[in-house]
């Protein structure tokens, strides 16, 4: 039930994305191109895992500033292809754009968790997901965009943001609970703390980890409803509906059983509410969504060849 | 000018001698309040410690300052004590090497667990106690404060107090804190009223811990224990329900035998429904069977497990001395020169108004002779500026010499020279 198309492209990760900025006027933002903020985010995780091998006082201050200025960088990017799509008639409605709003997402919670929480190293685990959502942008970047609906448009809505938000929180879920795994075999091997390499509590992992899966659970399950009654709809009036043994589909579907089943088991076991078992499920469910993501990019899912988004019909 | 200290520390002393010399907070006033009678041209600073007790004293005029001799019968006198009895065990220092003891003091290089914060704040006490009590001036405000700014230098530009080591600090600090977010909302066992067991728990009562449960075969000494922190006395037959309730276990008691085995933790463990419990031995021998730490969710550390990690951050921060001994003799001399030039200021002051003094009496002498040759403005500007000129260079090199002088000791030796020389008085 995820959109989807096409075949992955050249990855040039340090090329300039050529977004033809002229519309948005000829200032220096319009100059900004995808390898800005890639290279803000590639600089920010070296000098994070500099921090396991020397002690720098300003290092932190230096990664923050270079995130942020990755993160002003990111948005002014995607702000500025989306005036561009939007007068095209495909805002913000690629896999390449998600990829890339997904990465933004969770590059701002990574600098807020960093700066909460200032002497842990979390950018190490952060920092390469979040390149590889780059990465993945451009892999998919000349997909076709995804189809557009005049009948569906707010369902249509519901279930891309739904999707979007509860990947990242599947993603942000997924990064705790690898911590809390690394945290967890650390202390019970009782190996030594290491300046270089502090990771936040366990409990505060614990809890970041379960409350990321709870939300991530929520809107993957809003998300899988609104595209299922969208395809409803569409099939109802006779448009070109996804067939339910779509791939994309089956797997949808069997990622919201496998949620389902983890929250129910989480509320109903107490050992799993505890410890390492909550780190398992997310990561296994981290799994589960990378799998439904790899199909829907493989296969034919709610995208079209024709030029004007759902969206842009949406917002008109 | 005078600057000097006597005191004794751990290094030299035993705790009981130390304890006899001691000042309570009450008497560190009223003993500065006796000082400023005795001595009341003199500028005082008491500081005492459990490590350490030391008075230092200051005057502009050395002969204001109190002589060790003087300070050593104060303290005797003031303890009861025979002057003889402790005079031997009394270190005195002046100059240089007093400032030198105060900054490395301050900077918590010279206390018995190097890089310890608490030496600043109660150097800080000291000096703020003599500024209360009027005891303090020019020389202690300029030495006090170096010595703090000193401490902070040594704090922020070395690791020597990032790394703690004793056993109680490490649990606490490096190990509990990395299980728990918070303290307050924790169960937090102590097994034992022990002092180890009690030095941990306060070092969890200072991170907020509230719930505590206590227990101990003797049951009044968990009283006590719980009595003096915000811990709750339990009976020892309760155990096993507070084992099933807990966060966080310390165990510091003598039993020879441990007192939780793993059999017997299998029906704690079942109860617990693998709920993350993190166990601090700091028995010897162990009250912690080994084998408990196998259960999921059980995170166990003896007190050999704490230790390396004491030993490491000690042999750390040894590799950080050489840095912050460097700083301290950085800061010494910088204090040194500056003190020093403040005390040639005035006599350097003093010898060019002398100079300036013969240079007008002598043209004044001269333009006489002159007659009416001297009322010619420009011949008795070029005259004045003439005499000025050979008083300068006459004056320059002695004067250039005793400014740069950087060595306190050479110099004070220059300008005694020099006193003697153009006869300067006070």
């Amino acid at each position: 039930m995820f959109f989807g198309n096409g075949v992955p492209t050249t990855v040039f990760i340090y090329s300039r994305c050529d977004i033809g900025m002229d519309d948005a006027g000829s200032s220096w933002l319009t100059k900004i191109s995808l390898s800005c903020f890639a290279f803000s985010y590639a600089i920010a995780m070296i000098l994070e895992l500099s921090r396991l091998f020397f002690r720098a006082p300003i290092r932190f201050l230096i990664i923050v500033g270079i995130t942020i200025a990755g993160i002003f960088a990111h948005t002014v990017y995607l702000w500025l292809k989306f005036q561009k799509d939007f007068s095209g008639g495909t805002p913000m409605s690629s896999w390449y754009d998600w990829c890339l709003m997904v990465s933004l997402a969770v590059a701002v919670t990574y600098v807020i968790i960093a700066i909460r929480k200032n002497e842990n190293s979390i950018g190490i685990f952060f920092l390469p997901l979040i390149l590889l959502l780059i990465v993945v942008a451009l892999f998919v970047k000349n997909q076709d965009p995804f189809t557009p609906s005049e009948a569906t448009n707010i369902w249509a809505i519901t279930h891309g943001v739904t999707l979007l938000l509860g990947t990242s929180s599947m993603i942000i879920a997924f990064v705790a609970g690898v911590m809390y795994l690394v945290h967890a075999f650390r202390l019970k091997k009782k190996l030594p703390p290491r300046v270089g390499f502090r990771l936040p509590s366990l409990e505060w992992l614990e809890r970041c980890n379960r409350l990321s899966l709870f939300y991530a659970t929520g809107l993957i399950a809003a998300g899988l409803v609104s595209g299922a009654i969208m395809n409803i709809l569409r099939s109802s009036e006779s448009q070109s509906g996804i067939p339910w043994t779509d791939s994309v589909v089956v797997s949808s579907g069997v990622l919201l059983l496998w949620l389902i089943t983890v929250t129910i088991f989480e509320a109903l076991y107490k050992p799993a509410r505890q410890g390492q078992k909550i780190a398992y499920l997310t990561l296994a469910s981290f799994v589960f969504l990378a799998m439904v993501l790899v199909f829907a990019f493989m296969a034919e899912h709610a995208a079209s060849n024709e030029q004007v988004s759902w969206i842009t019909e949406a917002l008109l | 000018m005078k600057l000097q200290m006597i005191g004794c520390s751990h290094h030299h002393t035993d705790v009981a001698f130390r304890e006899k010399l001691a000042f309570q907070p009450n008497q560190v006033v009223e003993a500065l309040e006796k000082m400023r009678t005795a001595f009341p041209r003199s500028e005082a600073v008491l500081l005492s410690t459990c490590n350490r007790v030391e008075i230092y004293t200051a005057a502009e005029d050395e002969e204001n300052c109190p002589s060790a001799q003087q300070l050593i019968d104060f303290v005797a006198n003031y303890h009861g004590l025979n002057t003889e009895e402790i005079a031997t065990e009394l270190q005195s220092l002046d100059g240089e090497d007093a400032i030198r003891h105060l900054f490395t003091t301050a900077a918590s290089l010279d206390s018995m667990v190097i890089g310890e914060a608490q030496i600043l704040s109660q150097v800080k006490q000291a000096y703020d106690l003599a500024n209360e009590g009027e005891n303090t001036g020019p020389l202690t405000h300029s030495s006090f404060q170096a010595a703090m700014r000193v401490a902070k230098r040594v704090q922020t530009e070395t690791d020597i107090h990032r790394k703690r080591v004793s056993i109680p600090s490490v649990a606490v600090a490096d190990y509990a804190s990395q299980f728990f977010e918070r303290f307050d909302d924790k169960v937090i066992l102590v097994i034992g009223a022990g002092e180890m067991g009690e030095e941990t728990l306060q070092y969890l009562i200072d991170k907020d811990a509230r719930d505590v449960r206590i227990v101990n075969r003797n049951h009044q000494r968990a009283v006590d224990l719980a009595d003096r922190t915000v811990g709750r006395a339990v009976a020892w037959d309760e155990l096993h329900e507070l084992l099933v309730e807990a966060d966080l276990v310390v165990s510091a008691t003598g039993a020879s035998e441990p007192i939780i085995t793993a059999s017997s933790f299998q029906t704690i463990s079942d109860l617990r429904y693998q709920k993350p419990l993190f166990i601090l031995d700091l028995a010897v021998p162990r009250d912690i069977d080994p084998a408990i730490a196998d259960f999921v969710g059980v995170y166990l550390y003896s007190i050999d497990d704490l230790q390396a990690v004491c030993d490491r951050n000690r042999k750390s921060r040894e590799r950080e001395w050489p840095k912050a001994q460097l700083i301290i003799d950085e800061e010494v001399s910088r204090f040194m020169t500056d003190l020093y030039r403040r005390v040639t200021g005035p006599w350097i002051g003093r010898l060019k108004q002398q100079a300036n003094e013969i240079k007008a009496a002598e043209l004044e002498r001269l333009l006489n002779k002159l007659g009416a040759a001297a009322d010619d403005p420009k011949l008795r500007q070029e005259i004045d500026v003439t005499l000025g000129r050979v008083v300068n260079k006459l004056l320059h090199p002695p004067l250039e010499s005793l400014r740069e002088e950087i060595s306190p000791e050479e110099g004070s030796g220059l300008l005694d020279a020099l006193k003697k020389l153009f006869q300067l008085k006070d």
